[in-house]
């Protein structure tokens, strides 16, 4: 079975937020509410100072602490390495958002992280949050791998377009956009990438296209001290760089 | 403060309200159930003021819920994920865990003393626990879907899932407990059983309330088993707080109102030396806490920075917890009244800005979606908010006056011997040979 897992060249990286973009248009996303983000900061001051900017997805991690810490199991980590949720057994707690060193959770039922509140303006007429006039067609909903447009109280994240690569022919080591026959089974934002800085495969396929980057770009993890293992490497090289982590300013 | 004859089960209060309700006719009935008897009385006054602002805020809070959503709080991914709902939790569910701490002084560790606030710690227990929930049930998403997804979940991995056991468990014992103080029965073996089991489980659910936040790694603040340590400290500080207050608030905070067992402890210093040995510690927990988050330069111990520059911290350290102490370590002061009654009033507020404070700076560096960010995240509570707080305070009000008129709050193993005694009928249990007599063990009195 394939472990899937993504690997973001960062000095390819322009911060076009193409990923942003497209995994909102995939997964019917509330504005602000970006699965996969891409956060600009500041380092330095001025004269110095460096305008920077990071993508930023569900690392879907080896030993997830989102996973562990959920009470009902309803956010669970699947044989082939994604980290979903059923929003069938979510119970709202937040617990796992709480837990999760990335903050890339969300919850459905707050104030609107961006005005206008889309959610009053596309009002829901079933048990979903909202009803844009853009969403995914029903059937491709999965509420059991938190695929779709979720339903109040519970708790949303990146599921590596499950739907998407979950239908991938067996065995295969890459998804890429630039081969016809894996695309349509690639996520959403590594389709979109202009600049094809994002990479997807089987980790544990030595002979797949991420591993060798990995091991030859000396890819890096988010917050590796934390032991969550992240499934998502960076590659640094010398035009980008992994953030600190946490830029706050020590009085 | 007078009771009339306290029911003996569930039954006897149906039967006793249905007569009266034909004695008297519905809207005399109604005008006696609001304020729980003709007389006007402190348990009255807390019954009533406790429905009326507990049907008003939930009134407004079922409003918001229904129209609003979770907007109408002011949590947010982006910031705060837990709120005011959730310290009010915590501070409710610790001072309940608190009290069940006071009772078991006696109950379990045979400090005979502390038998005359047992039955009543029980009880405030008991509600302080419901309040706890109701708060919880108001912020989560899905509050009745937990009851079957955690069973068929058993995520035992999860802090989160043992506190829910654990506090089940004690809800548990609590009731069965009070049943069996109803009851008149505090030394049989099954009542000796439910002491001890009530206090281990309560252990058990605050100390692991304790590490749903100690286990955090993530967030160092949290992070540690001292949390869970603190937790339960500091739940037996507000439990110790607040069975002071609710004693002397239901005799009018008037010393000479309370029947004789209860007015010797109050004016002994039973309760003041745990206050005094209690807040202390957290004095001092606090203090060190405070120090070595400023001292360290670990990434995301900024919110100890914020904690100095708080208000809410100073009068939490300075008045909450420093004074009460000198009050109840002078020797002059701690057995009056007044300066009891002062020091659990700035002791239970101070508990609670505790955990909200707790709570929030524990959230208020950003994760990593902050790592830009150079503000740590700003959180005031939404009116919602504050509604779901001010309902679990009226909970506990109203039943704990409801509890103070139905049930004999202030009964004691010794009771029912004084009794028998003044009756003139107490009986000393046959003496084996060559063994003392003395007057028997409350079971034995008839």
């Amino acid at each position: 079975m394939a472990k899937w897992g993504m690997v973001i060249d960062l000095e390819k990286c322009t911060g076009c937020q193409a990923c942003t973009a497209a995994c909102a248009m995939e997964n019917n996303r509330l504005p602000g509410e970006q699965w996969q983000d891409v956060v600009f900061f500041t380092e330095g001051e001025y004269p110095s100072v460096q305008a920077k900017w990071f993508p930023r997805p569900c690392m879907h991690c080896e030993n997830p602490s989102c996973v562990h810490v959920c009470p009902v199991r309803a956010t669970y980590k699947t044989g082939d390495g994604f980290v979903l949720v059923d929003w069938n057994r979510c119970i709202g707690c937040k617990y796992c958002m709480i837990a999760c060193p990335y903050g890339v959770r969300f919850y459905t039922d707050e104030k609107p992280l961006v005005g206008p509140d889309l959610k009053t303006v596309f009002k829901s007429n079933d048990e979903r949050s909202w009803n844009p006039p853009w969403k995914m067609p029903d059937a491709r909903e999965n509420w059991k791998r938190g695929v779709g447009i979720q339903p109040r109280g519970v708790v949303s994240k990146c599921t590596f377009c499950y739907h998407r690569v979950s239908k991938a022919p067996k065995g295969v080591a890459d998804l890429s956009e630039h081969d016809p026959e894996t695309r349509e089974y690639t996520p959403a934002c590594v389709v979109a990438c202009p600049p094809t800085a994002r990479y997807f495969g089987d980790l544990d396929n030595p002979d797949s296209e991420v591993s060798k980057m990995i091991a030859n770009k000396n890819g890096v993890r988010l917050l590796d001290q934390l032991g969550n293992k992240p499934q998502v490497y960076y590659l640094t090289g010398s035009g980008g760089a992994v953030p600190s982590n946490r830029a706050i300013r020590k009085t | 403060m007078n009771h009339f004859a306290e029911p003996r089960n569930f039954a006897e209060v149906a039967r006793y309200l249905v007569a009266l309700w034909r004695r008297e006719g519905t809207l005399q009935f109604l005008r006696l159930s609001s304020t729980l008897g003709s007389e006007k009385s402190v348990a009255g006054e807390m019954w009533k003021y406790g429905v009326v602002f507990g049907l008003l805020s939930f009134a407004f809070i079922s409003y918001m819920l229904l129209t609003e959503g979770g907007a109408a709080f002011n949590t947010s991914s982006d910031g705060i994920n837990w709120g005011l709902a959730v310290s009010t939790y915590v501070f409710f569910a610790l001072t309940s865990s608190g009290l069940t701490f006071i009772a078991s002084l006696s109950m379990v560790f045979g400090f005979r003393e502390y038998y005359a606030v047992a039955k009543r710690c029980i009880w405030l227990a008991i509600i302080t626990l419901g309040a706890a929930f109701t708060a919880l049930a108001l912020e989560l998403g899905h509050p009745f879907r937990m009851l079957w997804a955690m069973p068929s979940g058993l995520q035992y991995l999860s802090p989160m899932f043992w506190m829910g056991v654990f506090y089940l468990i004690d809800l548990v014992l609590l009731l069965i407990k009070f049943d069996r103080l109803w009851h008149d029965d505090w030394d049989s073996p099954l009542s000796h059983f439910l002491s001890i089991a009530s206090f281990v489980a309560v252990i058990l659910a605050s100390g692991m309330l304790g590490l749903v936040f100690g286990s955090m790694v993530m967030r160092p603040m949290w992070y540690g088993s001292f949390t869970a340590v603190y937790f339960i400290l500091t739940a037996a500080l507000s439990g110790t707080a607040a069975i002071v207050l609710a004693t002397y608030l239901a005799y009018g905070f008037r010393h000479e109102n309370m029947p004789e067992p209860l007015r010797s402890m109050a004016s002994g210093k039973a309760l003041s030396k745990v206050i005094a040995t209690l807040s202390g510690i957290a004095l001092f927990s606090v203090v060190t806490r405070l120090w070595t988050g400023l001292w360290s330069n670990l990434d995301g111990l900024e919110g100890f920075h914020a904690l100095v520059g708080s208000p809410a911290f100073h009068l939490e350290v300075w008045a909450g917890l420093a004074l009460p102490f000198v009050l109840m370590v002078t020797p002059s002061l701690q057995r009056q009244p007044r300066w009891q009654i002062t020091a659990a009033a700035l002791v239970l507020p101070a508990m609670f800005i505790d955990r909200h404070l707790f709570l929030v700076t524990g959230q208020a560096v950003p994760m990593f979606k902050g790592a830009w960010a150079t503000e740590l995240t700003a959180y005031v509570p939404s009116v919602t908010e504050w509604a779901i707080t001010v309902l679990s305070v009226a909970i506990v009000f109203a039943f704990y006056g409801l509890g103070e008129k139905l049930f004999n709050l202030a009964a004691d193993p010794r009771h029912k011997v004084r009794e028998s005694a003044e009756e003139g009928n107490l009986v000393l249990k046959p003496v084996p040979a060559g063994r003392a007599a003395s007057p028997t063990a409350p079971g034995a009195a008839s």
